[in-house]
């Protein structure tokens, strides 16, 4: 089936199976940045960003992305790169496996409107990380929250 | 994933989306989320998936002094940030708001919810608390059917393949106030191991109770309402000794099972604390 969607800012036309993960198609279109994890829906290592909010691509049939406008860490790594310093400067990452999907779920905080360090902290609870202990995640996108 | 022959369709309208179900083994779909895992490992194979992301119809949020309504395309993350929504039913706002994270909130629908039918899931017991309504059609006839009785067990429901559900009705009584608490003793995301939904009413004196329900999740193959726990507060002014009274006779009613979310009997236990919890935060809403 063919699908149109603005993919990192791009309009398009892809020829997908609508029954696909979108986290398959894109990393088949070698947007690696996305990563798998739990599959399940659970650890956020594969969210991407769909009309502004954050999805979780493993569990995105990939016909529900038509007309969407849809962005990945690769993209919103060049769209936002003072969100990416905010991580680097507050060293929120260690082995980085969940760092893209981090990432990309802070560059979707708009969506919920999460402004007070409580309502981040309840916001960010959907992405895992296995090695910070979270603090150095929480503040980078606290300090990304405070500048926009 | 090997690919397959789905069909994928996407309506713009209700009509259209009607129509296209007319398949043997056809499925709606709305945010995806439960139908991908179970696509994933080929629990479901439907022939064809009718996705209702472009039937606008669904979408809104009506409020009015009398009535809440929700289109079933509303998402729970719409849910969870509707002011007047938080403001008339926040029991039903708390729980859209805690299902899962940011991301199943964000394309997790109502119609998804409630069709999904696991006992565990927090927003049937908030809405059936506040007497929700469902309203449903297929190509040749539409229906309402009380919340309260649209669950028949495990993952199952009332619903025929064929049948759209269009939007959730909510009277709103001045009098009353709802609440909705639940329990998840591991991550933050994870399902709740009891969930619990109440709703107290007050006659016009304002001071005593004219009807409360009590609605419990995860202790039962569907949403369990507490009619005696209900009948022992009409009356009374809601005064503790009331409320604790109302929620030990939750425990006759429910009918959990061991998991790795607790005990059977631990699971009894807690469906009382968390019913006298939600009651009690009745009085403070
Ligand atoms: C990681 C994860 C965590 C979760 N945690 C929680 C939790 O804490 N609490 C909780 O309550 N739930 C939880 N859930 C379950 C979640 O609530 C459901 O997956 C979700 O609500 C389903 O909605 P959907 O729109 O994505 O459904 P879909 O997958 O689109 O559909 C689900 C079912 O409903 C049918 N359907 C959809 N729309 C309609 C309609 N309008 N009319 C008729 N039938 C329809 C579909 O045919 C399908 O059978 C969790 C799910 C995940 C993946
Ligand atoms: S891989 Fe998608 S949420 Fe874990
Ligand atoms: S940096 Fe290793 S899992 Fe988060």
């Amino acid at each position: 089936m063919k699908i149109n969607l603005s993919l990192n800012g791009k309009g398009m036309e892809l020829e997908v199976d609508p029954m696909a993960l979108a986290l398959d198609v894109l990393r088949g279109l070698s947007l690696t940045g996305t990563k798998e994890g739990c599959g399940v829906g659970v650890c956020g290592a594969c969210t991407i960003m769909v009309n502004g909010s954050p999805v979780s691509s493993c569990l995105c049939l990939t016909g529900t992305l038509a007309d969407k406008d849809v962005w990945t860490i690769e993209g919103l790594a060049e769209k936002m790169p003072e969100l990416i310093d905010s991580f680097v400067e507050n060293e929120g990452m260690q082995c980085g496996i969940c760092t893209p999907g981090q990432i990309v779920a802070a560059a979707s905080i708009d969506s919920v409107g999460a402004s007070s360090p409580e309502e981040v902290k309840k916001y960010m609870a959907g992405n895992l990380c296995r090695c910070t202990g979270y603090q150095t995640i929480l503040s980078a996108v606290e300090d990304h929250v405070a500048v926009n | 994933m090997q690919s397959t022959d789905t069909e994928f369709l996407i309506p713009s309208s209700v009509s259209e989306a009607l129509s296209s179900i007319a398949l043997e083994d056809a499925i709606f779909l709305g945010g995806g989320t439960s139908t991908a895992l179970l696509y994933k490992t080929r629990m479901i194979e439907p022939s064809r998936v009718v996705w209702l992301g472009n039937v606008g119809e669904l979408k809104g949020i009506f409020t009015s002094p009398t009535e809440v309504k929700i289109g079933s395309m509303v998402t729970m993350a719409e849910i969870a940030a509707d002011r007047e929504i938080a403001r008339l039913l926040p029991g039903v706002s708390t729980a859209a708001g805690v299902i899962g994270n940011a991301r199943v909130r964000a394309m997790a629908t109502l119609g998804g919810a409630l069709a999904h039918a696991d006992p565990r899931q927090d927003l049937p017991p908030a809405l059936i608390a506040v007497d929700a309504k469902v309203s449903v059609r297929n190509a040749s006839s539409s229906r309402e059917i009380n919340l309260a009785d649209f669950y028949e067990g495990f993952l199952e429901t009332v619903l025929s393949p064929d049948e759209l559900i269009t939007e959730v009705t909510v009277p709103i009584l001045q009098n009353r106030r709802s609440s909705y608490l639940r329990y998840t003793p591991t991550s933050e995301g994870d399902y709740p191991t009891v969930g619990a939904g109440a709703s107290l009413t007050f006659n016009e004196d304002g001071k005593s109770i004219s009807t409360a329900t009590l609605v419990l999740c995860g202790v039962g193959a569907v949403p369990i309402v507490s009619s005696e726990a209900g009948l022992a507060l009409a009356g009374t002014t809601g005064d503790d000794s009331a409320l604790l009274r109302a929620a030990e006779l939750v425990r006759g009613a429910v009918d959990p099972q061991d998991d790795e979310r607790g005990t059977a009997d631990y699971k009894r236990d807690m469906a009382a604390v968390f019913a006298y919890r939600a009651l009690k935060a009745c009085l403070n809403s």
